[in-house]
């Protein structure tokens, strides 16, 4: 049992365990966020524009679907389908983070000094952000190397653990959406 | 069986003897206030869990140590014992039950620390780097004869004996504590609006001069935020207030000079030319001071008032923007300030 | 000539050029964005500079990372090309060379663990007898000296608080370090594992903690700062640039805490040799299993809370600014949240290594293996429902008092149960007293007076008043130093041999433990003392009226008797390691899978799996195995041991 010859599935169910154990530290910095909101906001909450916000809350949605199908296909081992499903998760997360950073921080009417809302909403938008922007570079390495003809239908862990993690990530977001942008009276 | 009795005994032994040094010996404050008293009393429960509790394991320990030492030539392992349930079980259950005793023993003293007097007077207290300031409520007849409040402003918090205490704390700047050993507790004191205001009862019980200590670390000059404390009669605090109500008619140079101490300027600012945390008064007026910016002014009326409502506008060379209380403008009357120029005009 | 080509200076090297060119980098963003870059207005420019530095602080660890060459496969893959599944050493370079650079096996890793947490502790230690001697009469006599205002640039008040504020936090480093150092030596072997899971993050959680001490240390260089360990705003939010530092490297050991932590339940759980089920492990795997879950999850909060500080202080984000509608509150919530479960962090593999130990020097079993595991998780879990007891004075929710008060006197119960079954361990046993065992016993006897201390503190009346005074410092460092401090040294003399192969100076270990043990109780019973009196803490000087000048002179002269016995146990390591006589395989007579394989442990721990077969500490039962060793493996005389009989 030298840790050479150690078989692929016992690999991955390692890899498994590991990543989801990561995911569940993650999730301590996102409630604790979202604690930080219920304190400083309670029943307000930041006023923000609401088409906005369900434009990009639907292209995350639509993105975590495409990523399943991109992780089924390439189970099935169809790398075209694959490759242009992962392709367009990324295209739909990119949508996300320009509508997020690039559009709705830049209409707000408050900046991060504003008071609580300010520091809320940005700290909550800005962690959440920089997750999907790890995300996306992710999803690019894998998409690249799933172009360079790594990963088949048995060993694609890399697909597997990229899904993973999106998925996470797209959870968080339609929390931290009720939390922004649903939850209480706009101040 | 032997060992057992031996140990036993021998674990009664020590806990009385150290029980008994904890509860007795000098190890507690002067105990100067009606809650210092609940206090000790819940202390004094702790002492013999502990002399329990230590004995009971150290005199095992040194017990196994010196009985159970492995002889000289001797060979071979223990005994071979890997566990007991009925054992464990009453080692886990006995001291649940003692946890639990002890936690609403803990949650009925502190209804008894916290116990409301709707008598009780009321002080204002107002902490920040590093001072403390108390405000007092006072009754004045007016010449037409009627009574009207006046707020009494001090640096040294005089109490009555035997009349519960109510504290409003505020801070102008960050977390501090409010802290007098002899009445055992302590509240943070907070920064922020009125929903920030924590309240704190006492019931000083002993005639003496005692000392308010911050508890809660605030910077530089943490160590020396100190106020006096002096706990009188009814009679003699009344007396007091009453001497100390009203407008101050001293003229307006002893005027500036008490305000310079009530509201904490003397903590920073030294009358003798040595520079504390900020720059020395002693010769201020008239003379040219460096500001951080490299530009030079001379100190005239006009720059002591902006000093004081606007301490950031003009830093002096070494010393820190933000450090000087920056909300003076409020807290002082325009009346108070133009006394207290007229004392730092007198300084030369 | 070949030190300069090894990782570490390669590491450090591309630290200090990634910091100039993160601190270029966010000026040109600075500039493209519009903002000033420099200012004539003094607050403004300080805040600037503040942003400069920030940026390239944190370019310069992750420089750092790339130039140790950590992620080389990692970034070979995200570039695509091929996993390289080998991660043994280069056979070319010599032995010496591995400590310095990557290498995955993880006892290199353990080693510079131990390594660095033995240095942070020293560090630590020697801030802590500065600012002792300060201490050691009222007035401020020491530190105002002008040598220090020289060099640091600020006045001995500040220089106290620095001192005191990273004394805390570097010797918390040091902690985790050390237990990360036990964990990854340790935890492996004892599972009949070759390795961790995953080799590669275990070699980037150890790394990650170089920049991330350096970065600590250095907050004493900009400015230092003056709120303590905990870093309470608004107090940190003004506080100089050094608490940047701060924040910064605190930030980066935890995620070093995160990742380790998550690599030992991922090796605990996959990696068992065969026959191993959870209840036969070797205890101090279960105190790493519990310790682990406490810091891949709580870890994460302190980072969070230290995040929003240094948002608040780059952006003027108002978080805990009750000005802007923010809360003070919230921030002691969020660090207490990792903070106190922290606090089981630093003990439970210390309380573990005890539990190792007891038996194997009385040869007798654990008495109530199952009990003494469990109570591990009892702590861990309970540790997580207490955390507002340090925040019974703060002016939170009152109504929120009384229950954590309950549930902190109730971690009393799952401790009392580890020390009932280490009393009943030893009753009648056949007890032998060499250096580690002395340290186990000493841990125990110091480690309770830390816990019967904890109660008094639990219950809020008295809490108000032991709040902030010397009687916690006193409480928490009875607790460190029985639960972390003595144990450690306890683990490095036990395993010295398995580690070095070489037996360390009995003679001299013996004195490092009376003098270090005794002087240790004059300082913590010194603290609890004046604490009760009424004495503060962090403060620089103290009212000669209150009578405590000649309790505070004893602390300190039992703080430089700690630091002596210190260098002493040093000095028999770096010695024994060299010259001293060749150790037998299974010096202690141990049951313990690590025993039963060569000392030093060769490549891949185990070249054969073992099969487990029994129970792991039925010492004083003839014939009864625990492990079987493989003849590949197992040292000569290794399988007769291993079943037990002399
Ligand atoms: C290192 C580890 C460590 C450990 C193990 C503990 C263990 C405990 N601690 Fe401690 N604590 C700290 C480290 C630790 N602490 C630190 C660092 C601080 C200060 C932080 C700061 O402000 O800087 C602190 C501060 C601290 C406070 C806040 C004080 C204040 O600032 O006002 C409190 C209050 O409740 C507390 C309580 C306890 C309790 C109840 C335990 C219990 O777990 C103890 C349980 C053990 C026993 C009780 C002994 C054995 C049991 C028996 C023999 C059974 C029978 C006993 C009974 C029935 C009583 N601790
Ligand atoms: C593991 C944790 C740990 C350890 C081991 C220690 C060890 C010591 N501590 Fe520490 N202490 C803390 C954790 C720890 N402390 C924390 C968390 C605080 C709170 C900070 C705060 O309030 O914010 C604190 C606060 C604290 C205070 C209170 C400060 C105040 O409130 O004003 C004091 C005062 O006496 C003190 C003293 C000491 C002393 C004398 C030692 C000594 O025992 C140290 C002995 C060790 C040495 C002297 C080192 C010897 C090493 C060598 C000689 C090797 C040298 C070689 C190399 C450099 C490789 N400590
Ligand atoms: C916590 C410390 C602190 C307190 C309290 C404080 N000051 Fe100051 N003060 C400073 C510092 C530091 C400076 C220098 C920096 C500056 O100019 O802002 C200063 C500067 C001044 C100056 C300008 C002095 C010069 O040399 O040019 C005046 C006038 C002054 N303060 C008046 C007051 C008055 C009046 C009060 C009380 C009502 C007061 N200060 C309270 C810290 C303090
Ligand atoms: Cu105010 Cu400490
Ligand atoms: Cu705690």
């Amino acid at each position: 049992m030298s840790a050479i010859a150690e078989s692929y599935a016992v690999k991955l169910g390692r890899n498994r365990l590991g990543l989801w154990l990561f995911l569940f530290s993650d999730l301590f910095v996102f409630v604790g966020l979202f604690v930080a909101r219920v304190v400083l906001l309670g029943g307000q909450r930041p006023d923000l524009d609401q088409t906005l916000g369900i434009i990009v809350t639907v292209m995350l949605l639509f993105s975590s679907f495409f990523m399943n199908r991109a992780e089924i296909e390439m189970a099935h081992g169809n790398r075209p389908a694959f490759l242009r499903n992962i392709f367009i998760t990324m295209v739909l997360g990119l949508i996300f983070l320009v509508g997020v950073v690039g559009v709705e921080w830049q209409v707000a009417h408050f900046g991060p000094g504003d008071g609580a809302q300010g520091a809320v909403f940005y700290a909550m938008t800005g962690f959440h952000a920089f997750h999907v922007l790890t995300g996306v570079i992710f999803l690019f390495i894998v998409w690249n190397n799933g172009r360079n003809g790594h990963y088949s239908a048995e060993k694609h862990w890399g697909v597997e653990a990229c899904a993973i993690y999106w998925h996470f990530v797209d959870v968080v977001w339609m929390f931290f959406y009720v939390g922004l942008y649903l939850m209480g009276n706009p101040i | 069986m032997v060992h057992f009795v031996i140990v036993g005994l021998l674990v009664v032994a020590s806990t009385l003897g150290l029980g008994l040094f904890l509860t007795n010996a000098p190890i507690l404050p002067l105990q100067a206030s009606e809650q210092a008293i609940t206090v000790d009393w819940l202390f004094n429960i702790h002492w013999w869990l502990i002399a329990f509790f230590f004995s009971l394991i150290t005199v095992f320990i040194l017990y196994s140590v010196f009985v159970f030492r492995r002889k000289r030539g001797e060979r071979g392992d223990g005994k071979y014992v890997s566990h007991n349930d009925r054992l464990e079980i009453i080692w886990t259950a006995i001291p649940i039950g003692i946890v639990l005793i002890l936690a609403v023993i803990g949650a009925s003293t502190l209804a008894d620390v916290e116990r409301r007097d709707a008598n009780a007077l009321t002080v204002d207290v107002y902490a920040s780097q590093w001072v403390w300031r108390f405000e007092y409520t006072a009754e004045v007849q007016t010449e037409a004869g009627e009574t009207i409040l006046t707020a009494v402003s001090t640096d040294t918090l005089v109490l009555p004996k035997d009349r519960q205490v109510l504290l409003r704390m505020r801070s102008a700047d960050v977390i501090h504590s409010f802290w007098v050993p002899e009445f055992r507790i302590k509240q943070d004191v907070l920064p922020g609006g009125d929903e920030f205001v924590r309240e704190l009862r006492i019931t000083p019980n002993l005639e003496g001069l005692y000392k308010v200590r911050c508890a809660e670390l605030c910077g530089q000059l943490h160590y020396a935020m100190l106020a006096d404390v002096q706990v009188v009669t009814p009679a003699e605090f009344d007396a007091w207030l009453a001497e100390n109500a009203g407008d101050c008619n001293l003229g307006d140079e002893q005027c500036g000079q008490r305000w310079a101490t009530t509201y904490g300027c003397t903590a920073c600012h030294s009358l003798t030319g040595e520079s504390g945390v900020g720059p020395t008064w002693l010769g201020l007026f008239g003379h040219e001071v460096s500001l951080s910016d490299g530009s030079v002014v001379t100190a005239d009326l006009e720059y002591l008032h902006t000093s004081i409502v606007d301490p950031n506008a003009q830093v002096v060379q070494g010393f820190q923007p933000g450090i000087m209380p920056q909300d003076f403008a409020v807290r002082l009357t325009e009346e108070q300030i133009q006394q207290i120029i007229a004392f730092i005009v007198s300084l030369q | 000539m070949r030190f300069l080509s090894t990782g570490l200076v390669r590491g450090l090297i591309a630290q200090i050029v990634g910091t100039v060119v993160g601190m270029a980098l966010t000026m040109a963003i600075r500039v493209l964005v519009g903002l000033p870059v420099s200012s004539t207005d003094a607050a403004l420019q300080q805040h600037i500079t503040e942003v400069h530095v920030v940026g390239g602080v944190i370019i310069g660890a992750m420089a750092f990372m790339v130039g140790v060459g950590v992620l080389d496969e990692w970034l070979g893959w995200a570039r695509g090309k091929p996993i390289n599944e080998n991660i043994d050493p280069d056979p070319s370079k010599p032995n010496w060379m591995r400590y310095f650079g990557v290498d995955f096996d993880h006892k290199v890793i353990g080693v510079q663990y131990g390594v660095t947490s033995i240095l942070l502790l020293g560090i630590g230690g020697l801030m802590a007898v500065l600012f002792r001697t300060e201490l050691a009469q009222s007035g401020i006599t020491f530190l105002n000296s002008d040598i220090f205002e020289i060099m640091l640039g600020y006045n001995s008040e500040h220089l106290f608080n620095t001192l005191m504020s990273l004394h805390g936090m570097v010797m918390i480093a040091g902690n985790l370090l050390g237990i990360g150092a036990l964990m990854n030596y340790l935890v492996p072997m004892m599972i009949g594992a070759n390795d961790m899971a995953f080799p590669r993050l275990n070699s980037f959680a150890f790394w990650i903690n170089v920049p991330g001490a350096l970065i600590l240390v250095s907050s004493m260089f900009f400015g230092g700062f003056d709120t303590g360990w905990v870093g309470y705003p608004p107090l940190s939010v003004r506080a100089p640039l050094g608490m940047e530092m701060f924040l910064i490297g605190v930030y980066l050991v935890g995620l070093s805490s995160i990742a380790g932590a998550i690599n030992v339940i991922v090796t605990v759980f996959t990696m068992r040799a065969k026959g191993m089920t959870m209840f036969r492990m070797p205890i101090f795997v279960w105190a790493a299993l519990a310790t682990s879950i406490i810091q891949f999850t709580a870890t994460q909060m302190i980072g969070l809370s230290f995040q929003l500080v240094m948002l608040e202080r780059l952006f003027g984000m108002g978080f805990f600014d009750a000005t802007a509608g923010g809360d003070p509150i919230l921030y002691q919530h969020l660090f207490w949240f990792y903070s106190h479960p922290a606090v089981y962090v630093f003990i439970l593999p210390g309380l573990g290594i005890i539990s190792e130990l007891l038996p194997v020097f009385s040869r007798k079993p654990l008495f109530g293996y199952k009990a003494v595991a469990m109570s591990s998780l009892g702590i861990a879990l309970i540790g997580f429902f207490v955390w507002a007891h340090h925040m019974f004075a703060s002016g939170m929710s009152p109504f929120l008092r009384v229950p954590f008060m309950y549930a902190t006197l109730l971690v009393a119960v799952p401790t009392g149960v580890k020390f009932f079954s280490w009393v009943a361990t030893l009753w009648e046993g056949k007890l032998e007293f060499p250096t580690p065992m002395l340290f186990a016993l000493g841990s125990v006897v110091i480690f309770l007076l830390g816990g019967v201390t904890g109660p008094p503190l639990g219950t809020i009346a008295t809490d108000l008043h032991l709040h902030d005074t010397y009687f916690v410092v006193g409480h928490f460092h009875d607790t460190m130093f029985g639960g972390f401090v003595f144990p450690f040294f306890a683990a490095l003399y036990y395993w010295f041999p398995k580690l070095t192969g070489r037996m360390y100076n009995e003679k001299l270990g013996k004195w490092h433990f009376w003098l270090m043990w005794g002087s240790f109780m004059v300082l913590s019973n010194g603290m609890l003392l004046v604490g009760l009196l009424g004495m503060r803490r962090r403060i620089v000087d103290y009212d000669p009226a209150l009578g405590f000048d000649f309790t505070h002179l004893l602390i300190t002269i039992a703080a430089f008797a700690i630091f002596l016995s210190v260098v002493l146990a040093l000095y028999n390591f770096i010695r024994s390691a060299r010259k001293g006589p060749e150790a037998k395989d299974n010096v202690w007579n141990s049951r313990s899978p690590e025993w039963h394989i060569p000392s030093p442990a060769p490549l891949h721990n185990f070249p054969e799996p073992f099969e487990v077969v029994g129970e792991p500490y039925d010492y004083g039962k003839i014939d009864s195995p625990y492990v079987i060793m493989p003849a590949a493996s197992a040292t000569g005389h290794a399988h007769a041991a291993a079943t037990g009989k002399e």
